[in-house]
C-alpha cells in the first residue's frame, strides 16, 4: 500500500507536469484563496497580540480595576466594548485608591482619569489628544520611560505636564520642548518631561501615550471643576506570585467601600486584553469566511480540471483496470492528483499570504503574527479542499466500466 | 492428450450475457458450457458480433454482470469481491488487445512496468523486471521510446511483454494480430506459441483462420453459442472428428500456400 502511494505520487507529478499550464492555473485558484485567508489570519493575529503582548511585557504582575460590571456573555462583551473615556460617571473613588494602596503586596497604584479639552502649544494639538490625570506612581506601574526631563513628582507645585513625543512634534514642531508652556483648556502648564516613543496606539489603558498629556490629579482641578473621575486603576504587585492574593484583597476592600455592590471589576493578565482580542478574532473570523469563498471557487476549479483529466484518461483507466488496478487504486490515483494540486496551491498561497501580510503591515501599526496554527490551518484547508473537490472526479473515474473505457480511442 | 489429466482452470456452465432491455434485449452469450484446462492454447473463431470479445472480457473478469456460473481455478467468480477480482487480474491474467492499449503518455518500459505497480513492487524492481521482459522480446533498445514512436509489430510485442510481466497463468489475447501485417503477425504468433510451450494457458480471439494452426484447440462461435469445438468433437463423437480436423488441415494447407 505504501509503495502504491509513492507510485501514485510519481504518477500525479508526471501527469500534472504534462499539463503544466493547466495545472498552474488550477493551483492559482487555490493559491489566491489560501493566500487571502492566511493574510487575514496573520494580520488579525498580529493585531490581537498587541494588547496581550503589552500585558505580558509588563511582567505579569499587573491588575486593573475598572468601573461597572463586566458583561457575562461574549456577544455582550463585544457589542458593549467601550473605551474608558466613555464611562462618564465612574464608580471608582479616591477612597478606593487609598484602600488599595494599603493592601499588602501592592507595590504601586496609579489611577487613570481621562479629560477632554483643547491642548495647544505653538499650534493647536490634533483632535483626540487626551489629557490624563494621574499620580507620580504611573511611571513605575506602567513602566513609562522618559526621553528627556522628568516625570510628575508630588513636590512640583507649579502646574506641570509630561507630554508624548509625537504630541511634542505636533504642537511645537520638535521633541525638545522642555520648559515650554502648553495651554490645557486655557490654563498654562509647563512641560517638564517628554515620554519616549512607545508606538503602542492600542493598549489596555485606552490611551496613546505618544499623543497625550499627563498631569497630576491636583493640577487637574485647575481645569476641571472637581476631582476628576477615575476611569481605571492600574495596580502593580510586588511579584507575580502575590498578584492572585492582591486581587482577592482588592475585591474585598472595594466591596466594603461600595457597600457590597459589585459595580467594579478587577482584571489581570489575559482578561485585560480579552475584549480587544475577542473583537479582533470575530472580525478576522468573518473576513476569513468571506475570503474562503474564493477558496471555494478555487476548489470548483480543481474539480473541473480533475473531471477533464478523468475524461481525457478514460482509456488509461480501462488499461489500468485490465492490468489489475482495483477501484480503490483508481480513486487514490485521482484523489492524490487533486491533492497535489490543492496542496501545491496551498503552500504557494501560504507564502503569498505572508508576503501580502508583510506588505500591508507597513501601513498598519502592527506586524503579522507567525504561528504554527496558521500554517497548519492553511495546509489543512487546502487538504480539505483537495479531498472534497477531488473525491467526486476520483469516484467517477473508479466507476468507469473497463470494457467501454478501453473502447474509447484517444 | 496431456491436458485431460490437468485440472480445469476455467469452467463455464450455462453462461448468459444480456445487453439491453425489453424489446432491445440481445443475448451476446447465449448459454455456453466450456471447460478450459491448464496449458491449452485456444483459438476462438467466429464472425463479428458473435460474442467472442464479450466472452473474453468475461473470462478476464472485466465483465462480471453475467448469468450462469463461471469458476476460475475452482472458485465461483460471483462470490468474489471486486477487489479480489482486481487482484486476480493483477496476478493471474494477462491481456493483449487488438488496439495494443498502451498508455500513450508513458514510455515503453513504464508501460511494461505498469501491472507491477498494482502488485506492490518498488519502482526500481518494477523497471528491472520490465527491462528483463523487454529483453526477451528484443526491445531493450526501445525502452525509453514512446508508444507512438514504435511500429505496429513492436507495439504489440510491448503489449505482450506487459501482459507477461506479472507471470500470469492465463493470457487472454483479443485479435492480437488484427492490426498487423502478415510478417509482424507471424512474429507475434511465434511469441504466443512459445509461451504456450512454456506451459501458459492462452485464449485467443481471432477471425483469421490461418492463426488457428498455432492453437491446440479451436472453438467456433456463432450468435453467442459454441458451434464447434475441436476437442469436444474428438472426445465425444469419434466418428465426426474428421470434419473439424479435415477443416483444420485444409486451413493449414491454405496457410502454408
Amino acid at each position: 500500500m505504501r509503495i502504491l502511494f509513492w507510485s501514485h505520487i510519481q504518477n500525479a507529478r508526471d501527469s500534472l507536469r504534462s499539463n503544466r499550464g493547466r495545472s498552474t492555473l488550477t493551483m492559482l485558484g487555490i493559491t489566491i484563496g489560501v493566500a487571502s485567508v492566511t493574510a487575514i489570519l496573520a494580520l488579525s493575529g498580529g493585531a490581537s497580540q498587541i494588547v496581550s503582548n503589552q500585558v505580558d511585557s509588563l511582567g505579569g504582575n499587573i491588575a486593573v480595576v475598572r468601573p461597572g460590571t463586566q458583561p457575562s456573555s461574549n456577544i455582550d462583551r463585544l457589542t458593549q466594548l467601550q473605551s474608558p473615556q466613555q464611562f462618564a460617571s465612574s464608580t471608582l473613588t479616591t477612597n478606593d485608591l487609598d484602600s488599595i494602596e494599603r493592601i499588602e503586596g501592592v507595590e504601586g497604584v496609579a489611577p487613570l482619569s481621562l479629560l477632554s479639552g483643547a491642548v495647544s502649544g505653538d499650534t493647536t494639538a490634533p483632535a483626540g489628544t487626551t489629557i490624563v490625570a494621574t499620580t507620580a506612581t504611573l511611571e513605575q506601574v506602567n513602566q513609562l520611560s522618559i526621553q528627556e526631563g522628568q516625570f510628575l513628582e508630588p513636590r512640583i507645585t507649579l502646574p506641570a505636564a509630561v507630554i508624548g513625543a509625537q504630541l511634542s512634534i505636533d504642537i511645537f514642531g520638535t521633541e525638545q520642548s522642555i520648559g515650554k508652556t502648553i495651554q490645557l483648556r486655557g490654563e498654562a502648564f509647563t512641560v517638564i518631561g517628554i515620554l519616549k516613543r512607545a508606538n503602542m496606539p492600542i493598549n489596555y489603558n485606552g490611551v496613546d501615550f505618544d499623543r497625550s498629556v499627563i498631569i497630576s490629579r491636583e493640577d487637574s482641578e485647575l481645569i476641571a471643576s472637581s476631582a476628576p473621575q477615575i476611569q481605571q486603576i492600574n495596580i502593580r504587585s510586588t511579584s507575580v506570585e502575590t498578584l492572585a492574593g492582591v486581587i482577592v484583597e482588592i475585591n474585598k476592600a472595594l466591596l466594603r467601600n461600595h457597600l457590597g455592590e459589585a459595580d467594579f471589576v478587577v482584571l489581570s493578565g489575559e482578561e485585560i486584553a480579552q475584549p480587544t482580542s475577542e473583537l479582533f478574532a470575530v472580525i478576522a473570523g468573518v473576513t476569513a469566511a468571506i475570503a474562503a469563498i474564493s477558496l471555494l471557487v478555487g476548489g470548483i476549479g480543481v474539480m473541473n480540471i480533475m473531471l477533464v483529466n478523468v475524461a481525457e484518461r478514460t482509456r488509461e483507466i480501462g488499461i489500468r483496470k485490465a492490468v489489475g488496478a482495483s477501484n480503490g487504486d483508481i480513486v487514490w490515483q485521482f484523489l492524490i492528483e487533486s491533492l497535489a494540486l490543492s496542496i501545491g496551491g496551498g503552500v504557494a498561497g501560504y507564502a503569498l499570504g505572508y508576503g501580502a501580510a508583510f506588505g500591508l503591515s507597513f501601513l498598519l501599526p502592527f506586524e503579522p503574527l507567525f504561528s504554527l496554527e496558521i500554517a497548519a490551518f492553511a495546509i489543512a484547508l487546502s487538504i480539505v479542499v483537495g479531498v472534497i473537490f477531488g473525491l467526486y472526479p476520483a469516484y467517477r473515474a473508479a466507476r468507469k466500466d473497463p470494457i467501454s473505457a478501453l473502447r474509447q480511442y484517444d | 492428450m496431456s491436458t485431460a489429466k490437468t485440472p480445469p482452470v476455467i469452467v463455464l456452465s450455462q453462461l448468459y450475457k444480456r445487453f439491453g432491455l425489453g424489446d432491445a434485449e440481445h443475448c451476446a452469450i447465449d448459454g455456453i458450457d466450456l471447460t478450459i484446462k491448464k496449458g491449452e492454447f485456444i483459438a476462438i473463431m467466429g464472425p463479428s458480433g458473435c460474442g467472442k470479445t464479450t466472452l473474453l472480457n468475461i473470462l478476464g473478469l472485466l465483465d462480471s454482470d453475467i448469468e450462469g456460473s463461471y469458476e476460475l481455478n475452482g472458485v465461483p467468480v460471483a462470490t468474489m469481491s471486486r477487489r479480489r477480482q482486481a487482484r486476480i487480474r493483477s496476478k493471474q491474467i494477462g491481456f493483449v488487445f487488438q488496439s495494443f492499449n498502451l498508455v500513450s503518455r508513458l514510455t515503453v518500459i513504464e508501460n511494461v512496468a505498469l501491472p507491477l505497480t498494482y502488485k506492490g513492487l518498488r519502482k526500481v524492481q518494477r523497471l528491472e523486471r520490465a527491462s528483463d521482459m523487454l529483453k526477451t522480446f528484443h526491445l531493450n533498445e526501445r525502452e525509453y521510446y514512446y508508444p507512438h514512436q514504435l511500429s505496429g509489430g513492436q507495439t504489440q510485442r510491448v503489449a505482450i511483454a506487459r501482459a507477461l510481466v506479472n507471470e500470469p497463468s492465463i493470457i487472454l489475447a483479443d485479435e492480437p494480430t488484427g492490426n498487423l501485417d502478415s510478417r509482424a503477425s507471424h512474429i507475434i504468433m511465434e511469441e504466443l506459441s512459445d509461451l504456450h510451450k512454456r506451459g501458459n494457458t492462452i485464449i485467443m480471439v481471432t477471425h483469421n483462420p490461418r492463426l488457428t494452426t498455432y492453437a491446440s484447440r479451436v472453438i467456433t462461435m456463432i450468435d453467442g453459442t459454441i458451434e464447434s469445438d475441436t476437442q469436444k468433437k474428438r472426445r465425444t463423437k469419434k466418428a465426426a472428428r474428421k470434419r473439424p480436423l479435415s477443416g483444420k488441415k485444409k486451413l493449414s494447407k491454405k496457410a502454408t500456400t
